[in-house]
């Protein structure tokens, strides 16, 4: 049962409610229970927020060690350097996060042309 | 009323927000439900993610358009992802199965799994966009958008914001970000395969530096610190024990904790500093 056999008409739109809409979206309507007792300014709250931190640099950090597709033919070291080069542009911008993405971007082609 | 937050350090969204609603401040406080607060509100969101996120979220859009467009959908499909889906990795992991040939429930497992980091986002940010009264399908369309740009931009922005203008402000962020990513998805869709690979490389590459300067700029104290720390720095070290998606969790919620616990030991310094 993949994609391609529900080819036609409203098929594809309904895997793609069952199989990606749904399964994501579960998360959000739990979240709408599961925060009812958490208040603004409670201890709680900050623990989510500390958890979510953590949980967004994990999915940063996994982009950096084993990405997916063309990012993959950039060495590694080259994609930790050109994160290094972006972070640095952020603190000598004073702390603009404009400046890192240019910076970074600038950096991860400079080596996506270098070694290819 | 922003007056309370009107200050040096006050966020910049309320900055841009007080030139326009200023001379409103001096005549008449905005009631809460005031409609034309709400609608200035929503534009202050708006004009917030006009300023980078609309085009972080277009370069990222962009890679998962061509993706779609490899992996044979329509482009109906493409853009109901985007705009159904809302989260950029389960969007990448549906689309790329699509492109394997996985089975569909296999596919519905794994995007769940990555998308368990969108419960406790969608947590931090509901104590904030719930009212005494708003029905909860509007409480359930505004959790919707909470993905991981929209996070990093009102976790530390919204708090500042009036609570009633809260919600809107929130609206006008995400529908921002919403026109910006359907637009980017139609425009990978037409252009995939027309992109040099170096390019795709660099695309893929604005969502980590994008977040890391974002979570950077969110930090206020030591335990924004420690989570932002703690979270790069488990992850190389779990993701060989724990597999399959479930080490995101494991990093969110042992960072996390750590982080907090740490916090309240800087905390328990500081009180007992005389």
């Amino acid at each position: 049962m993949s994609f391609a056999d529900w080819s036609g008409g409203l098929w594809p739109y309904v895997a793609l409610v069952l199989f990606g809409f749904l399964p994501s979206e579960a998360w959000r309507f739990l979240s709408i229970f599961l925060a009812r007792g958490v208040d603004e300014g409670s201890e709680i709250l900050e623990w989510v927020r500390a958890v979510s931190t953590a949980l967004l640099a994990g999915v940063v950090a996994n982009i950096l060690i084993t990405p997916s597709g063309a990012l993959a033919s950039v060495p590694t070291g080259a994609r930790l350097a050109a994160m290094g080069f972006g972070l640095a542009a952020y603190f000598v911008f004073r702390r603009s996060v404009i400046g890192a993405v240019v910076a970074g971007e600038a950096a991860i082609l400079a080596a996506a042309w270098w070694f290819s | 009323m922003p007056l309370s937050v009107r200050g040096g350090n006050r966020p910049r969204v309320l900055r841009t927000f007080g030139r326009h609603r200023t001379r409103l401040a001096l005549t008449s406080p905005a009631k809460p439900e005031d409609p034309t607060s709400s609608v200035r509100w929503f534009g202050a969101g708006f004009l917030h993610a006009a300023r980078l996120p609309m085009f972080v979220m277009a370069l990222t859009f962009l890679g998962v358009g061509s993706l779609a467009r490899e992996a044979g959908v329509s482009l109906g499909v493409a853009l109901c992802g985007t705009l159904l889906i809302w989260a950029g990795p389960a969007q990448v992991i549906f689309l790329g199965a699509i492109i394997t040939g996985t089975p569909l429930p296999a596919i519905a497992l794994s995007v769940s799994l990555s998308s368990v980091r969108l419960l406790p986002m969608c947590v931090s940010l509901l104590p904030y966009l719930r009212a005494p009264g708003r029905s909860p399908l509007l409480s359930l369309y505004g959790v919707h958008h909470v993905a991981v740009t929209s996070w990093a931009e009102s976790v530390r922005n919204i708090p500042a914001i009036p609570p009633a203008g809260r919600f809107s402000w929130f609206m006008g962020l995400t529908h921002g970000l919403y026109l910006s990513a359907g637009a980017a998805t139609l425009a990978g869709y037409m252009l995939a395969g027309a992109l040099p690979r170096q390019m795709a490389a660099g695309l893929l590459f604005v969502t980590p530096i994008y977040f890391i300067a974002a979570l950077l700029r969110n930090v206020r104290e030591p335990i924004d610190w420690m989570a932002l720390g703690f979270g790069l720095a488990l992850t190389p070290l779990l993701k060989p024990y724990i597999g399959a998606g479930l080490d995101l969790m494991a990093v969110g919620l042992i960072g996390g904790t750590a982080a907090w616990a740490g916090q309240r030991v800087v905390k328990a310094r500081r009180a007992r500093r005389p």
